[in-house]
């Protein structure tokens, strides 16, 4: 388990502001919601995290330790690992090498509970399928497991019900409890189903044109007359 | 727990083995016949098997080098420039030949190795162009335009490799070691490159090195283009401009990718069949690039596998119901 700490992050692409002083704790085993319209700057927030991008000012720090800046590969041997919004897996190979190789690549060995893991997203009976012959649905869990299947400390998951049908999406309420139960994670989770943030979330930010708009629990943040109207647009006022 | 989920590799492929016995079949050709025609051709070919591995491992990452020439040019120099003091021995040229490209590419690859796709290609083709260059204005070290000509013969245990046979017997042997290399690679390093080949950023955030592996990939590659360049100055004992002009990549690129990418059989079947096919020209070499070209057109558009790739679909067609493969 591990604490990550976010102070004061920025990113812009030339003039370009993505988002700028953004500053929140996911504590250690804790939970973290985001939410935000589209363009709000929440998927180029995970990238700047786990160093897919580098941030323009401020820190990411791991249980205190800055590690800003840091390129994804060790970011994802520190501990943290993300999930992509779309599917994204090696399509070529089987859903066995996948996970094999995501073992291999995370360097710590298999995370605990990974074959219960697999077996709850009926990934198990079809560990020699050729992954991109999978569902969509199972695509999408597959590439969940793949990021759990590093062993990872810090998990941050984007949009990871995005493209999952209803039926399907009481799945990411059981891997998220299981990582961070069997796996010890802390988790931020990027996401647009508000129902899913109700269940999941003791705590969430919703990020708006890249400003923190407002932090705290569900109930009080999504009551906000401003978050509405950032998700919603503006009501006209009535004369 | 991990019994059921991880299973232990092989040790070595179908086609990896297929590639070795090929290569090691190489060395019947001159104990069975004293035809000094084939003798010529099968030692161009091997050159080609050398060349095309070389280029054959930077795409398995997806970066297509036509820096090739350049190390070839320099594993070939190397050689020749040792031979003028009378260095011969056959092992000590075999590592310097190796080695000398291998160390260059170490600052080089930390250069190129940022670029991808297209940009890769470009530089990778200057660095050939540089190479010319190099080669042209340096007189007192390379000869320049003359290039160094009436290298000695390599030796062997005391024994001058002297005769044709005894050439291509040298030349078996450095493809021989060339496949070994290029095998011995990307299989240990199999799921690192197929990675990085299909979904680099998946990769990396994953936890994989990327640059580690590309650097490996680039250095190894050059030394295996060094000891091409080694078996054409054995087998012209002269080492000129001309032999490392960066046309020549194309050549090795052509033979991978007609050959098939996927599988390191394909620059091996590639060359040997396409330095064949060449001869059959007769006099009409010249056209033999026009006959790439005609080729690689057809295997892009129709047989993206090449031919080791259309002939494993073919195979696999014939015998249904076989999954994914790991």
């Amino acid at each position: 388990m591990s604490t990550l700490e976010v102070a004061a992050l920025a990113k812009s692409f030339g003039g370009l502001r993505v988002f700028q002083d953004v500053s929140f704790t996911v504590e250690s085993g804790g939970l973290l919601g985001v939410i935000g319209p589209n363009g709000a700057g929440k998927t180029t927030l995970i990238n700047v995290i786990t160093g897919r991008q580098v941030p323009t000012s401020g820190r990411v720090l791991l249980d205190g330790r800055n590690v800003s800046g840091q390129p994804s590969h060790a970011m994802s041997r520190l501990g943290v690992t993300r999930s992509f919004q779309q599917t994204n897996t090696f399509k070529s190979v089987s859903v066995r090498e996948n996970i094999v190789r995501a073992i291999r690549f995370g360097g710590r060995g298999m995370p605990a509970g990974l074959e219960t893991l697999l077996g709850e997203f009926k990934l198990l009976d079809r560990l020699d399928e050729q992954s991109d012959k999978l569902p969509y649905g199972l695509q999408k869990m597959l590439g969940l497991v793949m990021a759990y299947a590093t062993a990872p400390s810090v998990m941050l998951l984007d949009e990871p019900a995005a493209g999952l049908e209803h039926a399907e999406r009481h799945q990411i309420d059981a891997f998220v409890s299981h990582v961070r139960s069997a796996g010890r994670c802390s988790v931020l989770i990027v996401e647009h189903d508000m129902d899913l943030i109700r269940r999941l979330c003791p705590r969430i930010l919703v990020l708006d044109a890249g400003i923190v708009l407002a932090d705290g629990t569900p109930a009080e943040v999504l009551a906000r007359p401003d978050v509405i109207a950032a998700y919603l647009g503006d009501t006209e006022e009535v004369a | 727990m991990a019994s059921s989920l991880i299973q232990r590799p092989r040790l070595l492929g179908g086609d990896e083995a297929g590639a070795l016995i090929l290569v090691a079949a190489c060395f019947a050709v001159p104990i069975l016949t004293r035809n000094i025609l084939a003798y010529s051709v099968l030692n161009q070919a091997l050159i080609g098997v050398i060349g095309a591995q070389s280029v054959w491992i930077m795409l398995r990452m997806n970066l297509l080098s036509f820096a090739t020439p350049a190390f070839m040019a320099l594993g070939g120099y190397t050689v020749a420039i040792a031979g003028e003091y009378n260095i011969t021995d056959g092992f000590l040229m075999t590592a310097a030949a190796f080695l000398v490209p291998a160390l260059v590419a170490v600052p080089l690859g930390a250069l190129v190795l940022r670029l991808r796709g297209t940009y890769f290609v470009l530089v990778t083709f200057v660095l050939s162009q540089i190479m010319q260059l190099l080669l042209f204005e340096t007189p007192r070290l390379t000869g320049g335009s003359n290039g160094i000509a009436g290298i000695p013969a390599a030796t062997l245990f005391g024994v001058d490799m002297m005769s044709q046979r005894q050439v291509l017997f040298y030349t078996c042997g450095l493809a021989l070691l060339a496949t070994i290399v290029a095998v011995a690679l990307t299989r240990y390093f199999r799921q690192h490159f197929a990675s990085i080949e299909e979904n680099e950023i998946l990769a990396e955030s994953l936890g994989l090195v990327v640059w580690r592996y590309k650097a490996m990939g680039f250095v190894v590659a050059a030394g295996l283009a060094g000891l091409a360049g080694y078996a054409l100055v054995t087998m012209l004992l002269t080492a000129h401009p001309s032999s490392f002009d960066s046309v020549v990549a194309v050549d090795f690129i052509a033979y991978t990718i007609i050959g098939g990418r996927g599988s390191v059989l394909g620059p091996i079947i590639g060359s040997l069949l396409l330095v064949y096919a060449t001869q059959m020209f007769g006099t009409q070499g010249q056209y033999a690039q026009g006959l790439y070209g005609a080729l690689i057109l057809v295997v892009i558009t129709v047989a993206r596998g090449g031919i080791v790739g259309s002939a494993a679909a073919l195979l696999r067609r014939l015998r249904p119901g076989r999954r994914a493969t790991a």
